[in-house]
């Protein structure tokens, strides 16, 4: 009687308590789902073929994320902006939306080891008359908010100080629009937003004027800071992403070359 | 569940950056409310004129802003008379947006006024030798303000929490726009927001405050 007893203690305890410490890894894994905050607004990472289905690099990873986990995937768009609130608020598990890895944002959410890699272009409005990156000193110039690039625009606006402004918009549709229009003057956004908008010929005017002088962006995965089981996972799937060749066959199929090298000369990540 | 660990301290490091923010909120909206029931009065006027040459042009704009959101006006302000050629900076381009809604919501608070004051006080005023728009100036409209004042105030909160709208129009220096910007950089979204939802509270407060003193100073019997 006692030996029953003691089983059924042990048998209820097994039920009980991996749900007691059950981390996010395991919540999805049971849940069936995994829930990817994706941009959809910023071709060719992430944007929406003619039926309004998500496509791009972004939906992919996250499509071949959830084939390892054997689970289902969901799309969350999410806009630039909101894409820490969309983890926080637990509206997604991961963030595959292209964030820049800085220092200042790994305070609040937890990055992988970088997935992919971008270089900037400056695109101008074609009437503008513009050359070069440091013509833009004393024009109107805008890009996206919260991005890479705003953020660095708007600090060599500030830093040039020549009477230029800095306006950011909400979603990348929006400064396309605006430089077309003439609102503002130019832009600098990733070399694979440059071509796949400029080549796209849906908005008029619009020439490509020579690289922006920044840092390779290095974009990681995101997830909520203390998730290490699940952090650990996106390392080394982004590790087999590379290794098994997908990354670069992607790369080829949205950008076409050779994908960027995820690694920094002289350390380790 | 909500996995997040709150960090105010670094919310209230960015506080200077944020009241600055609330200085450019809170000069759209007076500049908006300002414009708005200037335009309105005449509008509130040309409503109730016979002429139709005065009275289509004012219906139509109290149709169109009072049936369309706000989030529309201050777009077409911006990217709507851009595609004509016209560029409005984000700063214009929120007030403008605003002052169109004011101005449309205000006109029919203060047609209403007028309806409400007997037209026996204009009919007094011109018996006692008042040309008419003499008699609208020191009868009518004193009333009119008056009876106004309440609704008044609450399209000027309305209006301070419309300049949020601005963000969409690349405006980015009023209380919203800094607060995105600080958002995308830090990404403490929820300090940020919490912090610039209470600035928005003590505006609001302070202004509806100081329409108590205005109005206890204007409109004592």
């Amino acid at each position: 009687m006692k030996f029953i007893k003691f089983a059924g203690a042990l048998v209820a305890a097994a039920l009980v308590a991996p749900a007691a410490s059950a981390d996010k890894l395991d919540d999805i894994i049971a849940s069936g789902t995994l829930r990817c905050a994706v941009v959809l607004d910023f071709p060719p990472m992430g944007s929406r073929d003619a039926n309004n289905e998500p496509i791009g690099f972004d939906v992919d990873y996250c499509n071949d994320l959830a084939k390892a986990l054997d689970v289902t995937a969901e799309i969350v768009e999410t806009p630039f902006p909101d894409r820490i609130p969309a983890l926080v608020s637990g509206r997604a598990d991961v963030g595959i939306a292209s964030t820049s890895d800085t220092l200042e944002r790994a305070r609040t959410v937890g990055f992988t080891i970088p997935y992919f890699a971008f270089t900037f272009n400056v695109v101008t409005n074609a009437d503008a008359g513009l050359q070069a990156y440091e013509d833009l000193a004393d024009r109107t110039v805008g890009s996206v908010a919260g991005t890479y690039e705003a953020i660095r625009l708007e600090e060599d606006i500030k830093k040039w100080d020549k009477g230029g402004s800095f306006r950011s918009y909400q979603s990348q549709a929006d400064v396309f629009l605006a430089l077309s229009q003439g609102q503002i003057d130019a832009t600098t956004v990733t070399s694979t937003v440059a071509s796949a908008i400029v080549q796209g010929g849906k908005y008029e005017g619009l020439s490509m004027t020579g690289e922006a002088p920044y840092d390779v962006d290095y974009v990681g995965l995101i997830a909520l800071r203390q998730e290490y089981g699940l952090l650990n996972y996106l390392d080394l799937f982004v590790n087999q992403q590379v290794r098994t060749g997908r990354y670069q066959e992607l790369y080829e199929q949205y950008i076409g070359g050779d994908a960027p090298r995820l690694t920094v000369d002289k350390v380790y990540y | 569940m909500f996995e997040y660990t709150f960090q105010w301290r670094q919310a209230f490091r960015a506080l200077p950056q944020m009241l600055e923010g609330a200085l450019v909120t809170m000069q759209i909206s007076l500049l908006s409310m300002v414009l708005g029931i200037t335009i309105a009065v005449l509008l509130a006027v040309g409503r109730n004129s016979k002429s139709i040459w005065l009275r289509a042009p004012a219906t139509t704009w109290v149709e169109v802003a009072r049936n369309t959101p706000a989030l529309f006006q201050i777009y077409m302000a911006h990217f709507g008379l851009g595609s004509f050629g016209i560029y409005l900076s984000p700063f214009v381009a929120l007030l403008a947006g605003i002052t169109f809604n004011n101005a449309g919501y205000l006109c029919e608070t203060f047609r209403g006024a007028l309806r409400a004051i007997p037209d026996t006080q204009m009919r007094a005023g011109r018996s006692l030798g008042m040309g008419p728009a003499k008699a609208f100036r020191l009868i009518i409209a004193p009333q009119m303000f008056r009876i106004a004042f309440l609704p008044t105030t609450n399209q000027m909160v309305w209006a301070i929490l419309m300049t949020s709208l601005g963000v969409t129009v690349g405006m980015n220096t009023d209380l919203t726009g800094v607060t995105q910007a600080l958002n995308s950089r830090t990404f403490r979204t929820f300090e940020l927001f919490a912090l610039a939802g209470v600035i928005y509270y003590c505006i609001a407060k302070a202004v509806m405050l100081g329409a108590r003193l205005l109005a206890w100073r204007l409109f004592r019997y």
